[in-house]
């Protein structure tokens, strides 16, 4: 190894990482070859893929991705103990992961072992009414890394688009152009031109089914909802959320543990033909029956929503191809049904958009 | 990029030169920085990519802005992010009501330094727009928890952070651009509290994790730097500090926190330990205590200090 050429190497792991999926672009390409130029990590391998991870890789969660595909490439060229000496990478991944998250039974394990001792005020300690939010992507391994139809982000997007600006409430908002419009037309200026202020007044239901097949979805559907209800993305008290299991029956369920039960006909009082209905469940594709039973309730339950609102759309975190020749083929002709992923989630949103006519500037008194 | 100076952060804030710019801070920021995270740093200044710093709170992110201006003698802007924060305030900020009352309260109040016909004194550049401006030295900006604002602001930040670095200022009908080789050196941080940043924003970044020191030599090595320049009274035994960076790392592992004291902590802690009564913490005492003295200064939140009010 007389000479080392890190710009080859460059561009075959740049292919490789494109390949499993890292979002880079021909910039960051260039970038590498730019800092090479520049004397970075131009000297060895270590040095070289010390960069490469921090120009290419954006959480330690693609920090680790990065060293095992970098290890894949290069374990058979280079001899393995030199490899080992100069790489302390991997090891410290494994450190790295913060010590917060170490295991959600410790707690546990220190109650039940102090418990018999002493101190009885540990039955009374206040509990977390909040665990802190910590965003899955971080901590999870790659094996685990399969099913990702929709980020976290892009449904906060997505619930954007669902806005209906509408202006309500005292006109309190100045229309300087009608103003000076009105001024001129009269020839004297009488009073200032006001309108009405423009507010989001979208109403949202949502129904997600819980438990049974959709359970290794949870984290999805949990998305879903937190996201919906974040304070700013619509109006307060315009979410209503219902739950179920496998298929709405004459109670659904307020919490996501299937506790509160409320009764159907309830929450569809509250909606009104303006509301935009989203129902998300797998309708039986997960596990490719197809049952009458659930195809009979699933209907019973959609004509009477359908007298409430039209704008529904079932959102299924199951892929199309696996929609076929189960519950969930049948359900589709009743209701529009999208695959929960980002061009489902936008073809669901317009449609229980409907068709908004925009009053525009019309709004004027 | 032959023709301009190259900087270069080493870490050593005693390579502080003496021709510093008057916005560089002024006096040295106590900062041990591994070797990966220089790399880091050099790696963005060289590619004049944004440096993007993630970790846990209190683990020395927003100061290090601070260390490779000082070390560099370069001016420091910083850009505190907030929910409503927009991408154009770090550009500029234009005045339009202040220079409409100027004009208004002109006749009465003749001891007004503004002149409402000068469109440039209601103009305001922010800190993107101030580093853009320099044309001997390149600036450090430092975007703070970039993460707070509203989702597009990231990527509204993309078309200023990239070439040609330049904007407009319709109301001054003015273009600012960074002059070559003196492009800003953007620092950003985020604690992902919200949600993580959108692709095209990291894919620009250059990314560093910055870790805690789960190390007790390394708590050692920090509190040393930082009390570097302090009289040596305030300057808290080696053996103190030894004992106490074995019982706070023992805390931070012990027990599962649900915001696990960081870095920043620790200092206040150590301070507190050293000069908060008239003589320091004596040391057989911190060792036999079994709870930790001045949690308060360690445990922030009700649940964490409860917890830490337990025998173990």
């Amino acid at each position: 190894m007389s000479e080392f050429l890190p710009k080859p190497i460059v561009l075959q792991l740049f292919q490789q990482l494109r390949g499993k999926g890292f979002k880079l672009g021909v910039n960051e390409y260039l970038a590498a070859l730019d800092a090479i130029d520049g004397g970075f990590g131009a000297s060895d391998l270590a040095n070289l893929r010390q960069m490469l991870c921090m120009l290419w890789c954006h959480s330690p969660e693609e920090q680790r991705r990065f060293a095992m595909i970098f290890m894949g490439i290069f374990q058979k060229p280079q001899p393995i103990e030199q490899f080992k000496s100069n790489d302390s990478f991997v090891e410290q991944a494994e450190i790295n992961s913060p010590s917060t998250n170490l295991d959600p039974l410790l707690p546990t394990q220190h109650l039940a072992e102090t418990l018999p001792e002493k101190s009885p005020e540990l039955e009374f300690s206040a509990l977390p009414c909040q665990s802190p939010l910590q965003l899955v992507d971080g901590e999870e391994l790659p094996e685990l890394y399969t099913y990702h139809p929709l980020s976290r982000r892009s449904m906060s997007y997505a619930w954007r688009f669902l806005s209906r600006a509408v202006a309500s409430g005292v006109p309190d908002v100045l229309n300087v152009s009608a103003t000076v419009e009105k001024a001129a037309r009269q020839g004297f200026f009488l009073a200032p031109v006001y309108q009405r202020r423009r507010m989001n007044q979208a109403k949202v239901m949502i129904l997600v089914d819980r438990g049974g097949s959709m359970t290794p979805l949870h984290r999805f559907t949990r998305d879903f909802v937190e996201t919906a209800l974040l304070p700013g993305v619509f109006p307060e008290d315009s979410v209503l959320v219902g739950y179920f299991h496998n298929f709405p029956t004459d109670y659904l369920y307020g919490d996501e543990r299937l506790t509160v039960p409320i009764k159907t006909v309830d929450l569809l009082a509250e909606c009104d033909a303006e509301t935009s209905v989203l129902i998300v469940s797998d309708a039986g594709a997960a596990r490719g029956f197809r049952r009458m039973e659930r195809i009979r309730k699933t209907t019973d339950f959609l004509v009477k929503l359908k007298r409430q609102s039209s704008l529904i759309c079932w959102l299924n975190p199951m892929p199309i191809e696996r929609w076929q020749s189960s519950s969930a083929e049948v359900i589709a002709y009743l209701v529009q049904m999208e695959q929960m992923n980002a061009d489902g989630l936008g073809n669901a949103i317009d449609v229980v958009r409907g068709q908004v006519v925009d009053g525009g500037g019309q709004r004027a008194a | 990029m032959s023709n301009t100076k190259r900087y270069t952060f080493t870490g050593d804030s005693s390579n502080h030169p003496p021709d510093n710019h008057p916005d560089s801070p002024g006096e040295a920021e106590p900062y041990l920085a591994d070797l990966e995270l220089i790399e880091a740093v050099n790696l963005a200044i060289y590619l004049r990519r944004p440096l993007l710093l993630e970790g846990e709170a209190g683990c020395g992110k927003t100061r290090l802005a601070s260390a490779v201006a000082y070390e560099l003698g370069l001016p420091l802007y910083r850009w505190n992010i907030r929910s409503d924060t927009k991408a154009l305030e770090g550009q500029y900020t234009y005045d339009a009501i202040l220079r409409l009352y100027d004009a208004q309260t002109r006749q009465f109040d003749i001891n007004s330094t503004r002149d409402p016909s000068d469109v440039q004194a209601y103009c305001k550049l922010g800190a993107i727009g101030k580093s853009f401006e320099l044309s001997d030295r390149p600036a450090v900006v430092l975007i703070d928890e970039i993460d707070k604002a509203d989702l597009d602001f990231p990527n509204d930040l993309l078309t200023v952070l990239d070439r040609p670095w330049s904007f407009s200022i319709p109301e001054t009908n003015r273009t600012i651009q960074a002059t070559l080789g003196n492009e800003p050196i953007v620092i950003v941080t985020s604690n992902k509290e919200k949600g993580n940043l959108p692709a095209p924003f990291l894919r620009r970044c250059v990314y560093h994790f910055v870790k805690f020191p789960d190390d007790p030599e390394k708590l050692q090595e920090i509190v040393e730097q930082h009390y570097r320049d302090r009289d040596a009274k305030a300057q808290p035994k080696a053996s103190l500090v030894k004992e106490a960076s074995k019982r706070f790392l023992e805390a931070r592992k012990a027990k599962s926190w649900v915001k696990t004291p960081g870095t920043s902590e620790f200092l206040d802690w150590v301070e507190a330990l050293q000069n908060f009564t008239a003589k320091p913490y004596l040391l057989e005492k911190l060792k036999s205590e079994e709870l930790l003295p001045y949690r308060d200064l360690l445990f922030k939140l009700r649940v964490d200090w409860q917890q830490s009010g337990k025998k173990a």
